[in-house]
């Protein structure tokens, strides 16, 4: 059940649909994907105010303390493939073009609400990006089917790569909640629950138990 | 050197462990020959304690993973457990259609990963292909299998509810797993708004819910892909392997690729196995009275298929040409989903590794009986809560709404049964051949017309059930993508009957034409019902070594 739970958070924090989505993680675009390069301090430093924005320390840790820019830039060059990794690279660019139309200057140099105000004006573009990569992603299938169907084994598939953000949204949640300041700070954390509950009782307040692994 | 043992047991995942740990009990000086590397309980398990931080990419699967073990990624592999799956681009296969053959090659196989449902098979299964006409008759019946199932169960443990439910039979069970509070909801609203007898249960699992024969309880970590430290669940490694050990007769050979059981003319007897060291590539030859094949399905049929000799031109007991037919799984990724709006005031605690099941309800009876495609499904899935899945916005607001629990969710997955046919089989290539010079294996496998007739009804009624016990936002799946393989219940290529004409084995799992040879894996099925299979194996394993030993001693082998 684990995975699905995941799937489902990702999926819905980004305004995605569950149905189909059980293979998602493990699905296999293109197993060549290699790295394109390397990322640098100052990157991992970018990434990390970029999580913090989307998951910021209160009264339990953030994302910056849970080092969640180091784990999207890993996650990126091991797990991604090579046009979901220019697509986030390019993503980084983006992100400063944006805050210097809106701020006058970058990412980095924005205060914390700058920054809130940059990506907030982000997430209506990823509804939009997916509703398109759907359009697309349907229209290839259907023209990978009719492929199949007559025999055409030369067709291969074309992909669109995901939305940057919905890239960077997706990993800090994934981080952020797989890390040890995360899970231990913002949830309640039992390596061993020894006993299982089903109906235990809940009050508003009370820390969630994550029940993913 | 000759090596002489009175009994061969090739491979040691869940029927391999079980062949091995009663011959070794029944005082045979026994050799296991496993084609993989040894995975020693607790000690081989490197991922079993580690915290999700602990993992570098947080149990998601790489880039190497995905291109190294392209085909195990399909199934359940990720980072935690990769270690226990097969290497494909090292085990390369032929796919004739679409095939996924999803494999462990060490100590244990998939018995260290398996999904640990355990369910008895009824007549209604039994009887399936003599009542239909589809494949041949199976050579027993329930009252012959009844007393094994009871007996690999109160070794095994499995955790589970009497039911009364004929068409899945009770068993000797550990006490039950608990439902969460939403699942004795939608449990209770199926009882009363079907009138055709559907039930929810708790899943029948090999978890143990209290210690058992040295081993256990069950922690509810649900990380038992990773091989458990705590023995909280059934495998050859934590259960069978170190029982057949302790008797002082087993020899475990690791690193051993059964090229091919040797064939003695004048005796008409199997006088052993020729094998490959995994490494050395040194070739070995083994002597034994009598042999188990338990490599797994399409292991130990590869095994029989390369065994030609005069007398067996076209494989070692083939003369049925059925070696290889017949290949079946169960047809699965499909079901519906939704939330429920109540039980705010609830949460869950532990991860239970298991769910709930629904018996198989349709073409069980006259009452139930279906126009449109025959036999059946079961349910597995279960009822959530997590955190809150609405994961719009940005800050402090979205973090604090995503740690709170967010709505239950209920999930329904079917599993149905796949009719046997002739045509989905499996042989040997004859152009291409492994690292170890062995043929490959080409499979040619699909879903067919009943399977995929099957499959509507597999889905609406997941969403008809959920929706009778109040789910909202009901969404439904049926993924044409899964492909035969992917359950990982691979099943029949050397079916027992009746009739040598007809099938490979007999009754008792012996070849019909080698005696001292017996197959007691996926192979055997003559058919695949909707259940899990392997405590079938396992039954059928303890029930084959009783016999086997017994004529040993008439001295009839």
């Amino acid at each position: 059940m684990d995975r699905r739970e995941l799937l489902k958070m990702v999926a819905a924090a980004t305004g995605g649909a569950v149905i189909g989505g059980e293979f998602f993680l493990t699905g296999c675009k293109n197993p060549e994907a290699g790295k394109t390069k390397e990322f640098t301090a100052d990157d991992i430093a970018f990434f990390d105010e970029v999580a913090e924005t989307i998951f910021p320390k209160t009264s339990t840790p953030g994302a910056k303390e849970a080092k969640v820019g180091q784990f999207m830039t890993v996650m990126i060059n091991d797990c991604y493939t090579e046009e979901n990794q220019q697509a986030f690279r390019d993503g980084q660019e983006a992100i400063n073009a944006a805050c210097k139309k809106m701020h006058g200057h970058s990412f980095m140099k924005a205060s914390p609400e700058e920054r809130k105000a940059v990506l907030v004006s982000l997430d209506p573009e990823v509804k939009e990006h997916r509703t398109k990569k759907e359009e697309f992603d349907k229209i290839q299938g259907d023209l990978e089917k009719k492929a199949q169907a007559n025999g055409d084994t030369n067709f291969i598939k074309k992909t669109m790569p995901d939305h940057y953000f919905r890239m960077m949204k997706q990993l800090t949640i994934l981080g952020y909640f797989t890390s040890k300041e995360g899970r231990t700070g913002a949830t309640r954390y039992e390596p061993v629950p020894g006993k299982y509950i089903g109906d235990l009782d809940y009050k508003k307040g009370d820390k969630v138990f994550t029940n993913l692994n | 050197m000759e090596e002489q043992y009175d009994a061969i047991v090739v491979g040691s995942g869940i029927s391999g462990g079980w062949a091995a740990m009663e011959l070794c009990k029944k005082g045979l000086k026994t050799i296991v020959l496993e084609r993989g590397r040894q995975v020693e309980h607790i000690k081989d398990y490197p991922t079993t304690n580690l915290a999700p931080w602990e993992l570098l990419h947080r149990n998601r699967n790489t880039n190497k993973i995905k291109k190294d073990q392209h085909i195990q990624v399909r199934g359940f592999c990720n980072e935690a457990n990769s270690h226990f799956f097969v290497n494909d681009k090292e085990h390369p296969y032929v796919q004739k259609k679409p095939y996924d053959w999803i494999r462990g090659y060490h100590v244990g196989g998939r018995s260290l990963m398996w999904g640990r449902q355990c369910y008895r098979w009824s007549d209604l299964d039994f009887e399936a292909n003599a009542r239909d006409g589809h494949g041949i008759d199976w050579p027993i019946r329930y009252k012959d299998i009844a007393p094994w199932y009871s007996y690999v169960e109160q070794f095994a443990g499995i955790s589970g509810s009497k039911e009364g439910l004929p068409q899945l039979p009770d068993g000797d069970f550990l006490p039950p797993m608990e439902m969460n509070a939403l699942e004795t909801h939608v449990s209770e609203s199926i009882k009363q708004k079907f009138t055709d007898g559907r039930r929810m249960i708790i899943g029948r699992v090999a978890n143990l819910t209290r210690g058992w024969n040295g081993r256990g309880p069950c922690q509810y970590r649900n990380l038992c892909d990773r091989g458990c430290p705590f023995g909280g669940y059934f495998s050859s490694n934590s259960a069978t392997l170190p029982v057949a050990a302790s008797t002082g007769n087993l020899t475990l050979r690791p690193h051993s690729i059964v090229m091919e059981v040797m064939y003695d003319k004048e005796k008409k007897r199997a006088k052993g196995v020729r094998i490959i060291d995994e490494n050395t590539k040194e070739s070995i030859e083994y002597f034994a009275k009598i042999i188990f094949l338990n490599a797994s399905t399409l292991g130990s049929t590869s095994i029989l298929l390369n065994s030609v000799s005069d007398v067996f031109p076209n494989g070692m007991g083939n003369s049925s040409d059925q070696l290889g037919r017949n290949l079946m799984d169960h047809h699965y990724h499909v079901g519906a989903g939704g939330r429920y709006d109540g039980l705010k005031d609830k949460v869950i605690h532990g991860r239970r590794p298991n769910g709930i099941y629904v018996a198989r309800f349709r073409n069980i009876d006259e009452k139930t009986k279906r126009s449109d495609y025959l036999r059946g499904f079961g349910y597995q899935g279960g009822a959530s809560r997590g955190m809150s899945l609405n994961g719009d916005g940005i800050g402090s607001e979205l973090k604090e709404k995503t740690t709170e629990p967010g709505d239950w969710s209920f999930w329904l997955g079917s599993w149905g049964e796949q009719l046997p046919h002739p045509d989905n089989r499996v042989t040997l290539s004859k152009t291409e051949k492994d690292k170890w010079g062995l043929p490959q294996l080409e499979i040619d496998c699909e879903w067919k017309e009943n399977e995929i007739a099957m499959r509507k009804d597999m889905m609406n009624s997941a969403a008809e059930m959920l929706e009778s016990g109040g789910i909202k936002d009901i969404y439904t799946f049926n993924d044409e993508k899964a492909y035969p393989g992917l359950c990982i219940h691979e099943m029949g290529t050397a079916r027992m009957g009746k009739d040598p004409k007809t099938s490979v084995l007999n009754e008792w799992n012996q070849l019909h034409e080698v005696k001292n040879v017996f197959n007691t894996d996926g192979a055997c099925m003559t058919s695949s019902a909707c259940q899990n299979p392997s405590i079938t194996y396992m039954a059928l394993t303890a029930r084959a070594a009783d016999f086997a030993v017994n004529e040993l001693r008439k001295g009839n082998l």
